[in-house]
């Protein structure tokens, strides 16, 4: 079997279900010279705000075994320069985008919608997960109401784009957020964001972050992802993206076997840049992996 | 910004020298394709093909000619003894050249350069390129054995040398030692350049910096990406909007040393 693996979601349309993941692909653009991003399906931008953030003091990178933490804390340019500069530039080439926004605050979420609404995306995920913030992110994200309501607010002001909630591991029951999601009229989920980890370094064993607590990514969480996907897919009617430590072909087939609709990748991006187009390659080859 | 064009290539060891107890030199044998750099330009390796250790490992490109690649690797921890332990023929999967900012000419042809353990290499990189310019180099290291004396070649106009133990040369840092002649009037120029620990190049500025028209230095930190899109690898500097953090990968690596806050970058 070969030929056409394209997925539809909503209005949005792509060439096919591998995305670089939001945050480790930056605006895109960073990666064009060593991935030909118009093979994949697209790219889930790095988050952005209402207003600028500037991200996290100190240290932000920290490897762990087969994984790595992260305090990044979404730094971002803002949503004008985005949809100004950042958004067209990939568009401009026929790029797949998923734009990935987190509020700071309800007003400032109301801002951030009213932006995209101006824009062209046809294609929203709502980052409801980042650990790494102090307001907006995994403080929503973790509470089912709140996704809810997050994600009622952009279906009301995004109707014909498709929204997409991503979703924290870092909670008891990930099932109960994508139920919340699903309900508040959600087309998709993105399961998982990073998992909470901390590292602790020198003689006096102090925590490597000043947050201490950081997201941890990469093949180590690979399986937590998984799981998520695996008991959403089979709880609730929705398409899911997955995404957690994908570092092989194989790696991918098995998200697709516990359901997923797309895949994301992201750390391995970093290590082994040509594996979204491996993935694609395979595809294209054998057709999309049955599900289980 | 200074983009050369990078591109992802199999690459050959083709020598490998132990230089010091801990330094190696690698030679490697330049792809064809592989773009012109320029000092302060890196490459990203990947130093195994397993999950362990993660990401790849960035290094300051110490020559590039039209046959060699050469690098400076430094053990210090697992990554780095992986790739010190390749041997010629080995195949080394590389990223670069990468960076967007380069150390700039001196203007009227006389420099300072400040060099700490393997901050040696973007600056013999840069004496290389600049063969007209009238170069001194202030090296500094622990002791004797890891100053690597056999690949500071010609083409610098004076070298001076500092150990921690005082087993070579000055008995101290080579920031003190870089004052010292500076002071003394044994060294000047218009432009400093510097490579080295962070402490080493913080002290540089806040003692000499405003004895130069400018302080050019190659920054290094852990990185991820290495193009700019992680915004993992940042440094404070000073702007209107602050704090302003710049990629050091994609924004450097090279900075005005008074445009990094130096006071804000710490590790938490």
């Amino acid at each position: 079997m070969s030929g056409n693996i394209a997925i539809e979601l909503g209005p949005a349309r792509f060439r096919n279900p591998v995305f670089l993941a939001s945050g480790p692909a930056g605006y895109g653009t960073e990666y064009e010279e060593l991935i030909d991003l118009e093979r994949i399906g697209g790219v889930v931008t790095k988050t952005i705000t209402l207003e600028p953030r500037a991200g996290n003091p100190g240290r932000r990178l920290w490897e762990t075994q087969g994984g790595l933490l992260n305090s990044v804390g979404l730094e971002n340019v803002g949503a004008e320069r985005f949809f100004k500069d950042k958004l067209p530039a990939l568009e401009d080439k026929g790029i797949g985008v998923i734009v990935s926004l987190a509020a700071e605050g309800w007003d400032d979420y109301e801002g951030l919608l009213g932006a995209a609404d101006d824009s062209s995306a046809a294609a929203v995920e709502i980052n409801l997960s980042c650990p790494n913030v102090e307001r907006g992110g995994m403080a929503v994200g973790t509470d089912p109401e709140l996704v809810a309501r997050y994600v009622e607010l952009a279906r009301k002001r995004l109707p014909d784009r498709a929204i997409i909630a991503k979703l924290t591991p870092n909670v008891t029951d990930i099932v109960s957020l994508a139920r919340s999601a699903e309900k508040a009229g959600a087309d998709a989920v993105t399961a998982i964001n990073t998992v909470l980890g901390m590292d602790l370094e020198g003689e006096d064993s102090r925590p490597v972050f000043r947050r201490v607590s950081a997201g941890l990514s990469g093949p180590a969480i690979l399986p937590v992802a998984l799981d998520a996907v695996w008991r959403i897919t089979r709880s609730v009617d929705l398409p899911v993206f997955g995404v957690g430590g994908i570092s092989s072909v194989d790696d991918a087939i098995k998200f697709f076997a516990a359901g997923a609709f797309a895949i994301q990748i992201g750390t391995a991006v970093f290590y082994d840049h040509t594996l979204p187009e491996r993935i694609v390659e395979a595809f294209e080859q054998r057709g999309l992996p049955a599900r289980n | 910004m200074i983009d050369p064009g990078k591109g992802h290539f199999q690459a050959v060891v083709s020598r490998r020298e132990s230089l010091s107890p801990s330094c190696v030199l690698l030679s490697i044998e330049r792809p064809r394709d592989f773009p012109e750099a320029r000092p302060g330009h890196f490459v990203s390796i990947r130093v195994a093909h397993s999950i362990e250790p993660l990401l790849r490992r960035p290094y300051s490109i110490m020559d590039l000619t039209g046959s060699e690649l050469v690098l400076l690797v430094k053990v210090i921890g697992k990554g780095s003894a992986l790739l010190a332990g390749r041997e010629p023929g080995d195949e080394l999967d590389i990223i670069g050249p990468l960076g967007g900012t380069v150390f700039p000419e001196p203007e009227g042809g006389e420099a300072v350069m400040v060099a700490g353990g393997t901050g040696l290499a973007p600056v013999l990189f840069a004496a290389r390129a600049w063969r007209n310019a009238n170069l001194h180099l202030v090296y500094g290291a622990s002791c004797a054995e890891e100053i690597l004396e056999s690949i500071v070649r010609e083409g610098f106009a004076s070298t001076h040398f500092a150990t921690l133990d005082g087993s070579l040369g000055y008995h101290g840092d080579a920031v003190s030692l870089c004052a010292e002649l500076v002071n003394g009037g044994k060294v000047g120029g218009s432009y400093l350049y510097s490579c080295g620990p962070k402490g080493m190049v913080s002290a540089l500025e806040a003692g000499l910096g405003k004895r130069f028209t400018e302080h050019y230095t190659s920054l290094e930190t852990i990185m991820a990406c290495g193009v700019g899109a992680c915004r993992g690898c940042t440094v404070p500097t000073r702007g209107e909007k602050s704090p302003a953090y710049r990629s050091i990968c994609a924004d450097g690596t090279v900075f005005r040393a008074r445009e990094i806050a130096w006071e804000d970058w710490n590790d938490r």
